[in-house]
């Protein structure tokens, strides 16, 4: 948007930039952009800067240096050379364009003019509040790195940086928000990712129009996937750098948006949504078994509470040796009605449980144990199969790596509970046949989402049930169209 | 022009394989859940119906009937994916496989339902089996289907495949 507008050029005159500087961005009325007037060399220089966002000392060091030299030279010939030899820092750009320099000076770096002169010295002298890498709190594992992304986006791709030393990582950054002007780093391996998906998301960024991104990658995601009503998480985020350089790596393509610790996967199927760093930090057999007790889970999530309905309906489709199952008295109220209840339970603990400060939980917890789970059995709410089932269920949600494919199952268990209701088992059937061919025929990105399952592809659905020993793993996904298929040259 | 010509081939022959592998695979996945569903009685038919046509001991309605029915159904529809292939690989929409298991599903349970003794008439087997049925087969087409289109466009297609 920035760039249509006609550029503004900067004055000769420094009191016509002062005058400009201080209408637009209302320096006394805002309190925390300021200016301090020096007298250098018989020239007046005027240093800009936004406070909280610059670390004082470095501006305290280019002053002091600046003090220093109004002794050591006498009238030179040119006050802007002088001055640009004795910015004590790395990074010093020039501008001539007003626009530029307002928003460098809002993210956090000073403005040095100069009296008779059009360009002016940006000095990145930034230093912006926040955390140190942390572990982050959705991906822990037993054993390896306890580093996360922070909201920082310096930090972040430092981060990355770190553990990829390659010269072909690429960190493209572009600004989205025509208020807030967001950092977005797009970031790639130049020789690896398929150049059409790159030019997709870059296309699809360029084109987002919006005022701000206060909530940073979930926004973006929504521009980039097309989300609409669809309930399935379409991008994958991680807060680990570690997970972030292996799909780097995959030829992958990463979305860092400043101010969010969690990083844009994409393009991501539904198999990326149910595996997890740990399987990898464990021997390939047990981290095999890990998985699959975790699709287990998953499946059971979707899957039990339905069939078990279904068997309550109809006691006489139970399979042979199976027939134990089934409440032997049926309580007061209708099954369904105690499993909708257990349902909206077990949603409200989880949604307290997010903002439920950790002294509380375990009193939450208990409450939730011992009141409404003994308590509701002994008066005759529920039937302890439902506790049983809803229970297996909600455990199934909550080992599903991805949150949001949690709740997205969630949300169609229900659906299919409700379907058993009306139709048994044709309801049942239907509606998983309904849900497949639902999810088969998504795509994000141009990638089939439930690849590599449909579209079929034995090698690579093969190491997403088995957890290949990494010496095996010799190729890329082919999904990703890597311009390298192989992982190394020889 | 010679190398052309070769590498062509080359992508032929690759192709084929993956039409064999994915009816394979295809068959033995679905067959497997089609006996998944035969022993949670949601239907009454399992893999063990191709064996029905011969006179064969008792365990062929018994699990290892099933097994060995699953192992039959895997290679005959090896036979089915080319067949796909051949037919209506060129179709993108998903909508052709999906067609194709239905087509398929009548093709089984009325074209050739005299040949399945024991096999109850279409109108009395109830409509657990009818619809349970009738989805694995749907679900089936569009698993052979999805995947035959998928690699004939990534191998065929022209490479307009980032436009959508």
């Amino acid at each position: 948007m920035a760039q249509k507008k006609a550029k503004i050029p900067i004055s000769k005159k420094i009191e016509e930039n002062e005058e400009l500087l201080k209408k637009r961005l209302g320096i006394g009325e805002t309190f925390d952009v300021g200016v301090r007037k020096l007298l250098l060399l018989k020239t007046k220089v005027q240093l800009y800067y936004c406070n909280g966002l610059c670390d004082t000392t470095y501006i305290i060091q280019i002053m002091r240096e600046f003090m220093l030299m109004n002794n050591q030279h006498k009238s030179p010939h040119s006050v802007k050379e002088v001055i640009h030899n004795h910015i004590t820092h790395e990074q010093v750009e020039l501008t001539d364009n007003m626009d530029e320099a307002v928003d460098r000076l809002l993210s956090g770096l000073i403005l040095i003019f100069v009296d008779g002169e059009d360009e002016v010295f940006i000095v990145d002298v930034r230093s912006y509040p926040g955390r140190n890498p942390e572990e982050p709190d959705t991906e822990k594992v037993v054993r390896g790195s306890r580093d996360g992304y922070t909201e920082n986006i310096i930090i972040n791709t430092a981060l990355t940086r770190r553990r990829l030393r390659d010269e072909r990582l690429r960190n493209e950054i572009v600004q989205v928000g025509e208020r807030s002007k967001t950092d977005i780093c797009i970031s790639y391996l130049k020789d690896v990712a398929d150049p059409g998906l790159i030019k997709l998301i870059k296309k699809e960024i360029s084109t987002i129009s919006i005022d701000g991104i206060p909530m940073a990658d979930k926004t973006i995601e929504e521009y980039l996937v097309k989300q609409g009503f669809n309930p399935f998480p379409m991008a994958r985020y991680t807060e680990r750098p570690d997970v972030a350089v292996q799909h780097l790596l995959e030829g992958h393509v990463l979305v860092m948006v400043d101010t969010s610790p969690s990083v844009l996967i994409t393009p991501t199927t539904y198999f990326h949504h149910v595996q997890h760093a740990e399987e990898f930090r464990q021997t390939p057999l047990t981290g095999a078994f890990e998985r699959w007790f975790r699709f287990i889970g998953i499946l059971a999530a979707i899957m039990l509470v339905p069939l078990w309905y279904l068997y309550v309906q109809d006691p006489h489709l139970l399979p042979k040796g199976l027939e134990f199952i089934g409440p032997n008295k049926h309580g007061h109220l209708p099954i369904f009605l105690q499993l909708l209840l257990a349902e909206v339970g077990i949603h409200l603990l989880r949604l307290a449980a997010i903002h439920t400060p950790n002294a509380l939980a375990t009193s939450m917890g208990l409450v939730a144990a011992v009141l409404i789970g003994q308590i509701a059995i002994s008066v005759g709410v529920f039937v302890p199969e439902v506790i049983l089932y809803s229970s297996v269920s909600a455990i199934g949600t909550f080992v599903t790596p991805s949150v949001e494919l949690g709740l997205a199952n969630d949300l169609f268990r229900i659906l299919l509970l409700l379907l058993v209701a009306i139709f048994h088992v044709p309801g049942y059937v239907i509606g998983l046949t309904l849900f497949i061919i639902f999810i088969a025929n998504m795509k994000n990105l141009n990638t089939p989402y439930l690849w590599p399952f449909m579209p079929f592809n034995a090698k690579a659905l093969l190491t997403i049930i088995m957890r290949v020993a990494v010496p095996m793993t010799k190729m890329r996904p082919s999904i990703l169209h890597p311009q390298n298929p192989k992982r190394t040259s020889n | 022009m010679e190398d052309k010509k070769s590498q062509q081939m080359e992508t032929d022959g690759s192709f084929m394989s993956r039409v064999i592998s994915v009816g394979f695979f295809g068959g033995l996945i679905w067959s497997l859940i089609a006996f998944l569903a035969y022993y949670l009685n949601f239907t009454k038919v399992g893999p063990a119906l191709i064996l029905a046509p011969w006179a064969l001991g008792k365990w062929k309605n018994e699990w290892l009937g099933h097994l060995i029915g699953v192992v039959i159904l895997a290679l005959l529809s090896i036979l089915v994916a080319i067949g796909y292939r051949f037919l209506l690989s060129k179709v993108k929409s998903m909508w052709a496989g999906i067609l194709y298991g239905t087509v398929l599903w009548f093709i089984v349970f009325y074209v050739l339902h005299p040949i399945f003794p024991g096999l109850e008439p279409m109108n009395k087997i109830g409509k657990n089996t009818v619809v349970t049925t009738l989805c694995l087969f749907i679900l089936y087409g569009l698993f052979i289907g999805m995947t035959i289109s998928f690699e004939y466009s990534e191998r065929y297609g022209t490479n307009n495949q980032k436009s959508s």
